[in-house]
């Protein structure tokens, strides 16, 4: 990113004096162009909070206005009750922590094998990995729904973890991969050297290493889960996650219900996706686009 | 853990043969038993994650291929599910505003995304919080994505409130109906979510591209665009390629978007599943997601032997 401030200036300066007159030009369309783009992405996030602190008529009245006026609280005093939200609360929260961890328990593992594979090998089950992208959710869903109804795990928490961990596992096991990679081999071989078993190795120098990559793939499997209604929708039919409280007050119309439920589940992705923006960085991605 | 019989063994040929020059003898004798041991730890490793692909991703693909095939509760052979679902006009819309809405929020995604990524190679005053900015979607549950623009594409939404107040429309615009309409309005809402993750994956080509940050920064008039046209773009290929086909079928399988803003009136191929599913159909349901998979590897095989190939010829 410094190099590219670095060299911008040398480009202008190079540019002769009419050429800098355009470039100014073109530097007012740049701002405008940026400019729309910065409301168009921050405006649907400022409407939700608008019709979060709205009465319904006010929400539903021909002609919006732009502008928060009269601001009410009672949306957020009526859902804000553990009577309501309890519930839906515990079982998000629960499932999205059980699939971060089985998530890691079960990818770590599988991914530092994988990434000590000759280089052939592990691009082709990286790539077999990422396929199962391909699947549509609704195709494994479907018959997971019938089976887990005869096992009596629908409608429980275990059932929706078993399920997230479906979409979880390839995405965790695809980050891990890469993160296992790039500890060197010498440093595995200098512990082994020093009479530490393979597995004494694993948990004492590669595992330390890794930290931040598990920590990173634990959060993505959080989020999918925290965030997942197709599965959701499948398994609960009495019990309630967030998402599915979401769902149902927009199948019910309520508008300024699903508005704050919106916020309410968003506020903890937002958090953890600054914190994570710090690991997805362009450089982060180039990797997997080289292959 | 189930592996310390492998460890503690280990650890005492080590221990036993004291001296490292002596250690490397009985080693080398049970080179094969060693590796066993070693592989042996390998599968151990590797074998839940193995096994959770298995039998919760290919069986249960499996099993929905031959649900499909079957008629409701019996074992019996049959193409019944298939001509039931693709004779009722619900599927028939399932399956073009599918079609619809990849094609227009992909194609939308792509050029903006670009827009976008190319803005962000030009070093600026204040990228960061522009860049900041522009990835707020990835931070947004999908399903909210869906249900904000609740609020926009209603008929008292802000998206006729914009074009009222631009003087685009005179009339307000329903668009939550069947057709192209409401194929938009969803592929907007998908817009809004997934450009985030084209930019990030354009930008980090270009940023890959020896030179291209002045390229970008002097894509001023004519020659920058055919500077564009000619050098970045086909550098550019393998992240768009990428891009492409993640965004596609992503698009193929949309569903939390279109059963929040739209439920049963605009159905997708997912939704459609769903509802088959929910109303107790799982067989044509299980027909209809066995067609959705055929889609999306028609897509995906189609573009590589066409759209990669060809560009690669021409480089």
């Amino acid at each position: 990113m410094s190099a590219t401030m670095a060299q911008a200036p040398q480009v202008q300066t190079a540019s002769a004096g009419e050429e800098k007159r355009r470039s100014r030009w073109e530097d007012v369309g740049f701002w405008i162009l940026a400019l729309v783009f910065i409301v168009i992405f921050l405006l649907p996030i400022y409407v939700l909070l608008k019709v979060s602190v709205s009465t319904l008529a006010q929400a539903t009245a021909p002609r919006p206005s732009y502008l928060i006026r009269d601001p009410t609280w009672d949306n957020w005093d009526r859902l804000l009750d553990w009577e309501i939200i309890g519930s839906p609360l515990r079982h998000s929260l629960t499932v999205a922590f059980g699939t971060a961890i089985l998530a890691i328990v079960i990818a770590a593992p599988a991914a530092y094998v994988i990434s000590r594979l000759p280089r052939g090998v592990r691009y082709v089950v990286v790539l077999g990995i990422l396929f199962t992208r391909m699947f549509p959710e609704v195709i494994i869903a479907t018959p997971i729904a019938s089976n887990f109804f005869e096992w009596g795990l629908n409608d429980r928490d275990l059932g929706l973890i078993l399920a997230h961990l479906i979409r979880s596992l390839p995405l965790a096991a695809w980050v891990l991969v890469g993160t296992f990679e790039v500890i060197p081999r010498d440093l595995e071989e200098a512990s082994a050297v020093d009479g530490s078993g393979r597995v004494g190795t694993l948990i004492r120098v590669v595992l330390p290493l890794a930290a931040p990559g598990i920590a990173v793939a634990a959060i993505f499997s959080w989020l999918d889960s925290w965030n997942d209604l197709l599965y959701a929708i499948y398994l609960f039919l009495t019990e309630r996650t967030l998402p599915l409280m979401t769902y149902y007050y927009a199948n019910r119309g309520t508008v300024t219900d699903v508005a704050t439920f919106s916020i309410i589940l968003t506020i903890p992705v937002i958090l953890l996706t600054l914190f994570l923006q710090r690991w997805i960085r362009s450089g982060y991605l180039s990797g997997a686009v080289k292959g | 853990m189930e592996k310390s019989p492998g460890i503690g063994s280990t650890a005492t040929t080590d221990t036993v043969a004291g001296l490292p020059v002596a250690a490397t003898l009985p080693r080398r004798s049970s080179r094969f038993q060693r590796a066993l041991r070693m592989h042996w730890l390998d599968a151990v490793l590797v074998a839940p994650l193995v096994l959770y692909i298995l039998f919760f991703m290919l069986v249960p693909v499996g099993q929905s291929i031959y649900l499909s095939f079957v008629r409701s509760g019996t074992r019996d052979f049959t193409f019944a599910n298939y001509d039931n679902i693709v004779n009722r006009s619900q599927f028939k819309d399932a399956f073009t505003n599918t079609i619809g809405i990849t094609l227009m929020g992909v194609t939308m995604e792509m050029v903006v995304g670009m827009i976008i990524a190319l803005m962000l190679a030009r070093g600026f005053r204040g990228r960061g919080i522009f860049r900041s900015i522009v990835l707020v979607p990835l931070g947004v549950p999908t399903l909210v994505a869906g249900a904000a623009m609740l609020y926009f594409i209603g008929f008292n939404g802000y998206l006729n409130e914009i074009l009222l107040d631009l003087g685009i429309i005179d009339v307000p615009v329903y668009w939550q109906q069947s057709g192209l309409r409401g194929m938009f309005a969803i592929a907007l809402a998908d817009l809004w979510k997934t450009t985030p993750l084209v930019v990030l994956i354009l930008l980090a080509g270009i940023e890959s591209i020896p030179g291209e940050v002045y390229e970008a920064a002097e894509i001023d008039g004519a020659g920058g665009w055919q500077r564009f046209w000619h050098h970045t773009l086909p550098l550019l290929m393998p992240s768009v390629t990428m891009a492409l086909i993640l965004r596609a079928i992503d698009a193929f399988r949309i569903f939390d978007i279109a059963i929040v803003l739209a439920g049963q009136t605009i159905p997708v191929m997912s939704s459609f599943v769903y509802f088959d599913y929910a109303a107790g159909r799982t067989n044509t349901a299980a027909a209809a997601a066995v067609i959705l998979l055929l889609m999306i590897m028609v897509f995906v095989v189609a573009y590589l032997l066409l759209v990669a190939r060809r560009t690669e010829d021409v480089r």
